[in-house]
Parts: C-alpha cells; sequence; structure tokens
C-alpha cells in the first residue's frame, strides 16, 4: 500500500501543477486547439471567408487520393526535400570542414556563412530571381559570355530547370545550419584519434571516413530529421519563386493546400491536404523521437 | 443538407442577412448622423506604391481635419495576398472597415456570401448621375444592389508600342490584327529586342491576359447564362496564336507576371508591351530615352471584324458587412471621390487608375499633370477602352454576373491551359476538356 502524502508533498505537487499550467494551456492553444480544428474542419466542406459549410465525413479524403493533384504534389514535394536536403548536406559538411581548418579570416568567414540562414526568405527570392532573370541576370550574362550557352536560359519556367533552381536555391538558404550544427560537433572530437590515425598511416580521406563521419553520425541523424521535417512543409521559397509552376511540376503539398484554402476558398479540403501532410511528416518524427530515445538509452 | 457555421466565431447567412438588412435601413439615414465618437476605420488595400500611399495620407488628414472624432488607418495588402487576408479577416471577424482597389468579381464574389454591404447610399453620396454611363453595372448585384463602385478604371491590356522601332522595322500603323501584329512582332524582334513580354506562367496574369485573347478571337468562356463555353473555336484561334507568339517573347516569359512584363517594355528589352497606364509613369522615371516614342493601343484582334476587349478589373471600393464603424466607413468612402484629394490619387499613377466620374475627367487640376499633358491621345485611348472594359466576372453586357470568377482565376485553370498548349505541346482537346471539367467544378462548387 502507498503511503498518505504529507502536506508537503502536497503542496509541491500542488505548486508544480501551477508552474506548468501556463505551458499546458500554451501548447493546447498554439498545437492541440489547431490541430484538432483542421482535422474536424477536414470532415467538412467549409467555404474559406465566412467558414460555413456542411459535413462531408471522408469524401475529402477519398477525393484528395483519387485526385492526381496529391499525387503529383507528393512526388514533387519528395523531389524537394530529398533534393534539397541532399544538398544542404554535402555544402554544409564540407563548409564546416573548411571553416574547422585552421584558415585566415575564419571568425568572420563563420559569420558570414550564417549570411543565408538570416536573410529573409522573400529578400533571399528577389535577389534570386534578379539572378536567374532571362534579360538582366548576371547568371545568363556570365554563362553566355564563357560560351557555354548562346541564348539566355530559362530558370524558372521549364523543367527540369525549375525544379533544379528551386532545389539550389533552397540549398544555399539552408545549408548554414547543417554548417552551424556539424562545426560545433567537429570542435568536440578529441585530437588524439586523428593523432592516433595519423600514426598507424591513415590519410585524409581515410581520417574523414573513419573518424570524422563516424563521429558526425549522431549530429547527422538529428539534422536529417529536423531538416527533412522543415524541408517538406516548405511554402515561401517554393511559392515565390516559381508559384509551383511551370504546370504544377514544382506545387507542393504545402502550395495545393495554400491553393485550396485561399484561392478555390475550400477550407475543408485544404485541411484535409493538412493533416494527410502532418500523417506523413508524423514519419519523420517518430523515427526523430525513436532516435533521440536510443541516444538517451546508450 | 443544410449549411452552417463551423467554428462559432463566425457568422452565420441569416445573422449576416439580418445584418445587412438592418445597416441598409441605416442607410436611409445621413452619414454624419450616424457617425460615432472617436472611432477608428482600418482601410485596405492592395495598391501601396509610396506615390499614392502618399496621396491616401493626405486624404485621410483631409478627412480626419473634417472628422476629428475618426481616425483612419491605412493598411497595405497586395494583388496576390488580399484573398487569404481578407479570408482570415472575414472569418475571425476582424475586418478592415473599407476595401480599395479590389477586382469587382472579388467583390461580387464576398457579397454574394452575405460579407459586403450594399454600397447604394455612398454611390447616392458621391452622385450616381456623375458616374460615366454603365460604370457601375459590374456591381450591380443579384438582388438588385450594389455591392461596390469603382475607384478607378483600369485598361490592363493596353499593348504600348516603341514607334521608333515601328519606324525602323518600316511598320507605319499600329498593329489592329494578329496577322498584322505577328508581322510586326517580326519586324522588331532585331538586336537583342523582343517583340512581346506575354506571360505564360502559373499565374493570374496569364490566365486574365488569355481571357483577353479568347475575347478578341471572337470567344468567350461562359455563355451569357454562364454555361461553361470555353471550348470553343474562338479559344483554339486563340490558342493557336498564343503559341506562335511564343517565339516573340523572352526565354523567361514562361514565368512573368505583372512586374517582369511591365519591367521587359519599360527598360527596352520589349519592342511592345501589354500593361495599364502605369507604362507611362515607369518610363517617364527609368527609363526617359524611350519616353517621346511610346504610345498605346487596344490589344489586337483575329480580325477587323471583331470589337476589342479590353480587361478591366474595375478597381473597386466596398465596405464589409462585419465592419463595426459602417456609418464611418461609408462617410470615408463618399470621401475618398473629393475632387482634390481624388485627382491626388490618381497623379500619384497617372494612366494607371482612370477616373470614373466624369466631372473629375474634365476637372482642370485633373489634366494638369505632365503625363496626361503629355500623352493626351493615349491617356483617352485608355480611358474610352477602359470604360467599354470587361473581365471574367463581366464578360459582356449580357454576360450574367459571375461570382466565382476569382476562384477560376486562383485556381489557375486558365494559365495551365496555356501552359499544356503552348509549352508543353499537349492535344489541344483534351486540354480543352480538362479545363472546361475543371471550371466546371469550381461553378458547381
Amino acid at each position: 500500500m502507498s503511503r498518505q502524502k504529507t502536506l508537503l508533498e502536497r503542496r509541491y505537487a500542488a505548486l508544480g501543477l501551477t508552474l506548468i499550467a501556463p505551458t499546458v494551456l500554451i501548447f493546447s492553444a498554439v498545437i492541440v486547439y489547431p490541430l484538432f480544428s483542421a482535422i474536424y474542419l477536414s470532415f467538412y466542406n467549409v467555404f474559406t471567408p465566412t467558414l460555413e459549410g456542411e459535413w462531408v465525413g471522408l469524401s475529402n479524403y477519398a477525393e484528395l487520393l483519387q485526385s492526381g493533384k496529391f499525387w503529383n504534389a507528393l512526388k514533387n514535394t519528395l523531389i524537394w526535400t530529398i533534393g534539397s536536403l541532399s544538398l544542404q548536406l554535402i555544402f554544409g559538411i564540407g563548409m564546416a570542414l573548411v571553416l574547422h581548418q585552421n584558415i585566415w579570416f575564419r571568425s568572420l568567414a563563420r559569420s558570414l556563412i550564417l549570411f543565408p540562414y538570416f536573410i529573409s526568405t522573400v529578400v533571399a527570392v528577389l535577389v534570386w530571381k534578379w539572378l536567374f532573370n532571362d534579360l538582366y541576370g548576371i547568371l545568363n550574362h556570365l554563362l553566355m559570355k564563357v560560351g557555354i550557352i548562346d541564348f539566355p536560359m530559362d530558370f524558372l519556367g521549364t523543367m527540369p530547370n525549375a525544379m533544379i533552381s528551386v532545389i539550389m536555391v533552397g540549398a544555399w538558404k539552408y545549408f548554414p545550419f547543417v554548417v552551424i550544427a556539424v562545426l560545433a560537433r567537429l570542435q568536440s572530437i578529441p585530437d588524439a584519434l586523428y593523432e592516433a590515425a595519423k600514426i598507424d598511416g591513415a590519410g585524409p580521406i581515410a581520417r574523414f571516413f573513419d573518424i570524422t563521419l563516424p563521429q558526425l553520425r549522431d549530429v547527422l541523424v538529428v539534422i536529417v530529421m529536423l531538416r527533412a521535417i522543415w524541408d517538406f512543409k516548405e511554402f515561401d521559397l517554393i511559392f515565390l519563386l516559381t508559384g509551383g509552376g511551370p504546370l504544377n511540376d514544382t506545387q507542393t503539398l504545402p502550395l495545393l493546400v495554400y491553393q485550396e484554402a485561399f484561392a478555390l476558398n475550400d477550407m475543408g479540403m485544404a485541411s484535409a491536404y493538412a493533416v494527410v501532410m502532418m500523417l506523413i511528416m508524423l514519419v519523420f518524427m517518430i523515427v526523430y523521437i525513436r532516435r533521440t530515445k536510443d541516444d538517451e538509452g546508450s | 443538407m443544410t449549411k452552417r457555421s463551423i467554428l462559432s466565431n463566425s457568422i452565420s447567412r441569416r445573422t449576416a442577412l439580418m445584418g445587412m438588412t438592418a445597416t441598409t435601413a441605416l442607410a436611409a439615414m445621413p452619414f454624419s448622423a450616424r457617425a460615432q465618437a472617436n472611432t477608428t476605420i482600418r482601410w485596405w488595400s492592395p495598391q501601396g506604391a509610396p506615390a499614392q500611399v502618399a496621396a491616401y495620407e493626405f486624404q485621410i488628414a483631409k478627412f480626419q481635419a473634417l472628422h476629428p472624432e475618426i481616425t483612419v488607418v491605412f493598411e497595405t495588402t497586395s494583388d496576390e495576398g488580399y484573398a487569404p487576408q481578407l479570408a482570415a479577416a472575414f472569418s475571425s471577424g476582424e475586418v478592415p472597415d473599407i476595401v480599395t482597389h479590389l477586382p469587382s468579381f472579388a467583390v461580387q464574389s464576398y457579397y454574394a456570401n452575405g460579407l459586403v454591404e450594399p454600397f447604394d447610399d455612398v454611390i447616392n453620396a458621391i452622385g450616381a448621375d456623375d458616374f460615366y454611363s454603365g460604370a457601375n453595372d459590374v456591381f450591380r448585384t443579384a438582388d438588385g444592389n450594389y455591392c461596390g463602385t469603382g475607384i478607378g478604371n483600369s485598361a490592363a491590356n493596353m499593348m504600348w508600342l516603341r514607334k521608333d522601332l515601328m519606324e525602323q522595322a518600316g511598320i507605319e500603323n499600329a498593329p489592329t490584327t494578329w496577322d498584322e501584329m505577328r508581322a510586326a512582332m517580326s519586324a522588331m524582334q532585331t538586336g537583342g529586342i523582343y517583340g512581346a513580354p506575354l506571360p505564360y506562367g502559373s499565374n493570374s496574369m496569364t490566365s486574365l491576359i488569355f481571357i483577353g485573347f479568347i475575347h478578341q478571337a471572337g470567344g468567350q468562356v461562359f455563355t451569357p447564362d454562364l454555361q461553361v463555353a470555353i471550348d470553343n473555336e474562338g479559344t483554339r484561334n486563340a490558342l493557336e496564336f498564343y503559341r506562335e507568339m511564343r517565339e516573340f517573347c523572352p526565354p523567361g516569359a514562361t514565368n512573368y507576371s505583372w512586374g517582369e512584363s511591365l519591367t521587359a517594355f519599360v527598360s527596352g528589352a520589349t519592342a511592345s508591351g501589354i500593361y495599364t497606364g502605369r507604362v507611362l509613369a515607369n518610363v517617364r522615371d527609368q527609363n526617359p530615352g524611350i519616353a517621346d516614342h511610346v504610345t498605346c493601343v487596344t490589344y489586337p484582334r483575329i480580325s477587323a471584324d471583331v470589337a476589342p476587349w479590353t480587361f478591366n478589373d474595375f478597381p473597386s471600393v466596398f465596405i464589409p458587412a462585419q465592419s463595426q464603424q459602417k456609418d464611418a466607413a461609408k462617410m470615408f468612402a463618399a470621401f475618398l471621390f473629393d475632387p482634390e484629394g481624388y485627382i491626388q490619387q490618381l497623379h500619384a499613377a497617372p494612366g494607371h487608375v482612370l477616373p470614373v466620374l466624369k466631372s473629375i475627367n474634365e476637372n482642370p487640376m485633373y489634366q494638369d499633370n505632365d503625363i496626361i499633358q503629355k500623352y493626351p491621345e493615349e491617356v483617352d485611348v485608355m480611358a474610352a477602352a477602359a470604360a467599354g472594359g470587361f473581365n471574367l466576372g463581366y464578360e459582356s453586357t449580357a454576360h450574367a454576373s459571375n461570382d466565382k470568377a476569382g476562384e477560376i482565376i486562383g485556381s489557375n485553370v486558365i494559365a495551365d491551359l496555356v501552359q499544356k498548349v503552348v509549352l508543353n505541346g499537349d492535344n489541344v482537346d483534351e486540354a480543352l476538356s480538362v479545363a472546361s471539367s475543371t471550371i466546371e467544378g469550381i461553378m458547381q462548387g
């Protein structure tokens, strides 16, 4: 039998509840309520401006799964996420390794490398649209000047150029996150490991694959999980660069949600898309949670 | 099945109708008698260029001097962003008290859903007889009221031309037919200058401009009683001509919207342009070297037998039904047409937004503007074209008002049709069939 709690213990318990209450309330207001609202709305046919509508049950989901738009957007979302994330990792690890060396202006370089990550997406997109411009863009100008192309290239209006351009801009914008995380981990790898490897005759490539990469493994798992979730729901960068075009070939799921909600005024269908997106992201989250639990266990 | 409010903070249709009835009754009273003390009204507009905002601030200051109890706060939205912002505002009940410069079909759509206050009393306060004949027809609703009025007119698909390039190419007259246009573009596309900056992107400009091409080919998107009719000979001819024009457009036109198209002509990269009169101010400010050579005409048609079709989005003024400051908003809406402030607003983008009141067009203050004086013929052509203009919500004088026009444009179904046929080379029959069924689905909503 459990012993009866003392007055002090009961007071501590009450204090604990009081202290945690604001967090629970805020969590409920900003996470739980929107989540259940979205699920609830997805069972209705809702006109967005008035939020008036009628119960349609699962028909939004049935329509969604039968619609080519959903599968096309899902395919585009996966291409964007995998493409952008891969480049972020390659650029990010490469730059972190460079910035880990004892180079001139290292502190300045470490600060400047964060610039793309901190700059507003709207500003970044405006700059890149200007660079991509067919008539005045520096990219076309340089490519023509060195003789790679004879006529301006259409970076954003044809496929596969549009998807490649979007992925490149996304990688440029978000690779500093990888740099920060990897650089922090690199600085904590004991030098003794490298010295021992050198004594054993390991060259730079062997040291990277046998020491650096295994040491980065944990932080890379976290980076991949977080960035995969963030890239999967990326909206503004793609919307501003291509608007989903040409011909919906860069239309990802978040853009489809926006179109359903605000262009077609169908908040119910938009909510259904959002719920399905959430379920897909849940897979990433489960992997992430399991991974972090494993780390805590070990 | 009955429709009902999904979340408790939205208003029901019945409540909205009761509110509208009550406010219509109130509207019979003079505005000043109902103005409340110490009120703040919020004014939204997507037209937020610095010169325009300065003109709005002038109007606000003048209005507040006359009505110290009322404060007006101006807030900018955007052409692409107003729909989600207003949707959020309507559904939360936190609406602006007055909204300007949205296209007429957006206002019709909101009114049809009980979200907009009838505007008849404001039109009467401004002076119904002072409006150009038929200027308010596009705002007439199914119940006989007006859902708003035009704060200006715009002729959005004027063909802008460089007279110097025409002369160099041996072209004497501006093209009036597609054959003449094709020949002119071919002749003027030399030395790194392209013929035209037509839009081929996945955006509203492509849809809006191509609807013009359908009508310029003698076609239509809907029958007058709003049956879907986009699959017609006119659309097929328009698609064919639009495909042919691709070779005269810059490579990046596949992603062009209003800004890129405007810049292409103003910068001198294209021999022709397609835009409103904003071209004039931009040429003056950004490329004065060509200022003496620009002119405009209505956009060419498939043949001289087909009447010109000018896209006018009828920039509007309306008052949301949920506004808590309707009386003050109505007073301010009427005041926006006060000559001194209204003319300053029009002069902020001369030729871009044209007056809807006869008295303003005849006012010496309005005529006293360097651009209006430098380009009198062009301004007259635009004014006439805009006055007889149409859009998807009002395809012709015979057409019923289409309150689904905004959703059709927002769906990009017409831009997709253009991209499928012109860029992908898809089968026209299949592309038109998909477009028709998509539009049908939106209409059945």
